[in-house]
């Protein structure tokens, strides 16, 4: 070819290339072949109101449903707890419903367990099967061998579950979840005699002293707080709330701080201690509050005579003059506010640090007033609003019974073969179970050990009502409604227990009459509005849907705190630590990941493409480690490295933080699943493999006791982060 | 002498970008198709004109949504089981039908996705379907009679004293 036809040929080409590119191809229009039911209106949405089932905190939500398919959600203006501002989990819930993985129709176990192989079942084949199973075990003297496991139930759900329980003969429920606020209702119970979660007021206050409470990110109502947080800083036009953050390992919440105070693991106890005695010893405390509380200020600084600063200095590793500086600012500057949370808590001496930090907040006379702490609404006095959360006593009285053989069939809610560390033993008791049914909604590890699937709706196409969990001071009671027609052949976990009643008949048959959960549902607003007229009923029931919920901001609430006269200031402990010193010379601190809170949102692609807010890292597990560290041990950004526990070890990427203590290491929660769908399989690490469990504390477990130690293995840790490589921070402005 | 050569030949091109810049801007680049050809050879001469059928009927969400709405297939069977059932493109509907598929009509008229046109808006207005349609009665086949840009909007919403604001189309 000549050259010039080359060139004649090639612009031509170009020039076609370039004209198809421009060329706009017409649309295509296709109609419906049935029109679509009275209702829906082309082009136009509808909104509904319902709540977030994402995790405890139940805000409420609006989802966008155009033409049948829910589009978008939002929080709901109207509901108190968030008022109109939603999370990254909550919007993400839209993905649960159109998960590539989710499980479509019942499925029962064809090759051994945890090989992931199951065979299609119809669903009254399904009801069959555990109908039959438990009758056998009805059948039996000992009916206990029926084991229910949950995350945390309120409201309906968990009084038909209660019923289901009792009616069939078994006491063993389990509404266990590992961020559950059990720690806090304990220290309520010793400081105040009352187990009522706390309501901060943090819109009002002017000082707030956060130990290690991840409000923003985690803590009880984190949308609530990280907005009522936005008002205490910006909201008054005259003042602006002071923030200081303790604890060792930067939060997004501690970048959201005025100050940092980093203080040794399991020292915030003595540090709370010391500034009361600080604050006692300047006569800085509110003399009408401590009358009020039976507290006589002379004692009480006899007793915390121990807690001088330089010993407070010492054991928290904090300058003298900046421990000072706080108690004088936090006892002057009314109203201030005290807030405990989970790193605190999860030590060896985390019910006793609470309960200092409490004192601090009834010394300066924090409670029950504005700006100060108050208990969060009380659970409404009627039967059908309960409650159910179970403590970590009963999760290991539940291990032993399976241990021992016990129990015969469990079935399960969630997924507590991932969020469930492995120390306890739970993995293996489960193991020995002989009837595991799950009502997954994707494959996960726990449905990947069950013998019977029975896929759950999703939360869009479900009923349900949600009491929040501390979020407000008056009473708020949340709505679920399905937003759109369920896509597979799934059903609601209460319908199934209901349809089970039924076949089982009895007294099971007798308690459960209902035969849908929506008609339970009705039944309990009716036992609610006993009152009413029937047919206001009705009238009441569509304005609970269309509105969320019942909402009473103007009802009064009546609880109050007081310090209990029988509580003993108790001294924190040396904080004891699983793994020697000098073997494991590094404390871990395993923390809820600000996309995944346990772990529930790992199967979800928007959340594993959620840059950390600190970090940024994406789709992947990291652990943190100070620069002077990373150092000493040779490891740069990115480095594999491997994490040794007196357990077990692990490999992750490192990510070189500033934000941390150099005597720490942290890792985030919610990665490392075995199932959990295309997203969440085998990606990153499960760093509750690591944790070990001390003797002792059998109450409430210290999750972040344990020491580890790190090498570094390769320079291919494959992290992928979203922003700067080293992360959303100026790192020359964090200084430890 | 080269050198000459060379600042003539950079000019030259630097020309011809120029040039083939300005036409590129100046020329109407939709080339969209004003009139395709449809999977079924619907009249709307035969429906909206001979039998003056209005548009409503079938495009009935016009004055209550964004988009005006074609009918289900349903809706045109529900008349076609009873008129004119032996016709070849009646024929076509049918299997559509039998099918189980929705006809894959193409797109005449569209405007782009930053723009926000509401037909309900335009129908409580009293604006003609014809301003912007054309003669409907008249096409056997439906052809674009507006350029549908946003002068020609705008001129329109001039003359009707309708918002001129940014923010009335681009939401």
């Amino acid at each position: 070819m000549k050259r010039r036809t080359f060139l004649q040929l090639g612009g031509m080409t170009v020039a076609s290339a370039f004209l198809a590119g421009c060329q706009g191809q017409n649309e295509k229009l296709i109609p419906y072949l049935i029109p679509p039911d009275e209702g829906v209106t082309p082009g136009k949405a509808t909104y509904y109101a319902s709540s977030c089932s994402g995790c405890p905190a139940g805000c409420g939500i609006l989802v966008r449903v155009s033409e049948g398919r829910a589009k978008k959600i939002e929080g709901n203006p109207r509901h108190p707890v968030n008022r109109g501002r939603l999370c990254a989990r909550g919007q993400a819930a839209l993905q649960e419903l159109y998960h590539p993985d989710r499980i479509q129709q019942p499925l029962r176990r064809s090759g051994p367990r945890g090989s992931g192989k199951f065979q299609k079942i119809s669903w009254s084949e399904a009801l069959d099967l555990l109908s039959d199973t438990l009758k056998e075990l009805q059948q039996e003297p000992n009916t206990g061998s029926l084991a229910l496991l949950t995350p945390q139930l309120t409201g309906s759900l968990a009084t038909l579950t209660g019923v289901f329980m009792r009616s069939f003969g078994s006491t063993h429920h389990l509404a266990y979840e590992l961020l559950a606020p059990d720690w806090l209702r304990l220290a309520n119970r010793y400081s105040f005699g009352q187990p009522d979660l706390p309501f901060y007021d943090l819109a009002e206050t002017r000082y707030l002293l956060s130990f290690g409470a991840d409000f923003v990110e985690n803590h009880l109502s984190p949308v609530q707080y990280g907005n009522a947080f936005g008002r205490m800083r910006q909201g008054r036009d005259t003042v602006r709330g002071h923030f200081t953050y303790i604890g060792g390992r930067m939060s997004l919440t501690g970048a959201s701080a005025d100050r940092w105070m980093p203080a040794k693991p399991g020292s915030e106890g003595v540090l709370a201690l010391g500034l009361a005695r600080l604050i006692l010893a300047g006569s800085l405390h509110d003399k009408a509050a401590l009358s009020n509380s039976g507290i006589r200020p002379e004692e009480l600084l006899a007793r915390l005579r121990n807690y001088d600063l330089q010993r407070v200095a010492d054991a928290t590793g904090l300058a003298k003059n900046s421990i000072v500086e706080v108690a004088r600012e936090f006892a002057t500057t009314r109203p201030s506010l005290a807030m405990a949370g989970e790193s605190v808590a999860f030590q060896s001496n985390g019910l006793e640090a609470v309960r200092a930090i409490q004192l601090l907040n009834t010394l300066v006379g924090n409670l029950n007033r504005p700006g100060g702490v108050y208990p969060a609404s009380a659970d409404p006095s009627t039967g059908a609003l309960l409650r159910k959360e179970s403590s970590f006593s009963e999760l290991l009285a539940l291990i032993a019974s399976m241990r021992a053989g016990k129990i015969k069939a469990a079935l399960i809610k969630g997924n507590p073969v991932h969020t469930v560390p492995p120390v306890t033993g739970f993995q293996e008791a489960l193991d020995t179970v002989p009837f595991i049914v799950s009502f997954a909604t994707v494959l996960d590890d726990t449905a990947l050990q069950a013998e019977l699937i029975l896929p759950d709706h999703a939360a869009l196409e479900s009923w349900g009502d949600v009491v929040p969990l501390a979020g407000s001071r008056t009473m708020v009671y949340g709505t679920m409604q399905p937003v759109v027609t369920p896509l597979y052949d799934t059903r609601q976990f209460a319908d199934v227990l209901l349809a089970t009643a039924s076949r089982l008949g009895g007294p099971l048959a007798a308690a459960l009459p209902e035969e849908s959960f929506v008609e339970y549902l009705k039944f309990s607003q009716a036992q609610r509005f006993s009152s009413e007229k029937e047919e206001d009923l009705e009238l009441l029931w569509v304005e609970l849907l269309s509105g969320g919920g019942h909402f009473a901001p103007d009802q009064a609430p009546e609880k109050h705190y007081r310090w209990a006269s029988s509580a003993v200031i108790a001294d924190p402990p040396t904080p004891a630590f699983a793994g020697e010193a000098n073997k494991f010379p590094l404390h871990l601190q395993v923390y809820p990941s600000t996309a995944f809170h346990d772990g529930r949102g790992a199967v979800l692609p928007w959340l594993q493409q959620l840059p950390d807010p600190m970090s940024t890292v994406v789709w992947g597990s990291w652990i943190e480690i100070n620069p002077k560290t990373a150092s000493s041990l040779g490891i740069s950004q990115g480095d594999l490295v491997e994490v040794t526990s007196p357990r077990s070890s692990l490999r992750l990427p490192a990510v070189v933080y500033p934000g941390i203590r150099p005597d720490m290491v942290a890792i985030p929660l919610g990665q490392g699943h075995h199932g959990g769908g295309r997203y969440a399989k085998d990606r990153g690490v499960n760093p509750l493999t690591l944790l070990s469990l001390l003797n002792g504390k059998e109450q409430l477990a210290a999750w972040n006791a344990t020491r580890v130690r790190v090498t570094r293995i390769s320079k291919k840790g494959d992290l992928v982060s979203a922003g700067h490589p080293e992360g959303s921070y100026r790192g020359d402005l964090i200084g430890i | 002498m080269k050198r000459s050569w060379f600042v003539g030949g950079l000019i030259v091109s630097i020309g011809t970008i120029a040039t083939l810049l300005a036409v590129m801007y100046l020329l109407p680049l939709d080339l969209t198709e004003r009139s395709p050809v449809q999977p079924l050879a619907f009249s709307h001469k035969v429906h909206a004109g001979d039998n003056g059928i209005h548009c409503l009927y079938c495009h009935r969400y016009a004055p209550k949504s964004t988009v005006a709405g074609i009918p289900a297939v349903a809706d045109c069977r529900s008349c076609h089981l009873f008129i004119a059932p032996d016709k070849p493109e009646v024929k076509k509907l049918i299997a559509y039908w039998d099918k189980g598929e929705g006809i894959p009509w193409i797109r005449v008229n569209n405007v782009p996705d930053h723009v926000y046109f509401p037909h309900m808006m335009h129908i409580r207005a009293r604006i003609d379907c014809g301003i912007c349609h054309g003669k409907v009665a008249t096409m056997e086949r439906i052809s674009r009679t507006a350029s549908l840009k946003m002068g020609w909007c705008l001129d329109c919403h001039r003359q009707h004293k309708a918002s001129i604001d940014c923010w009335t189309c681009h939401l």
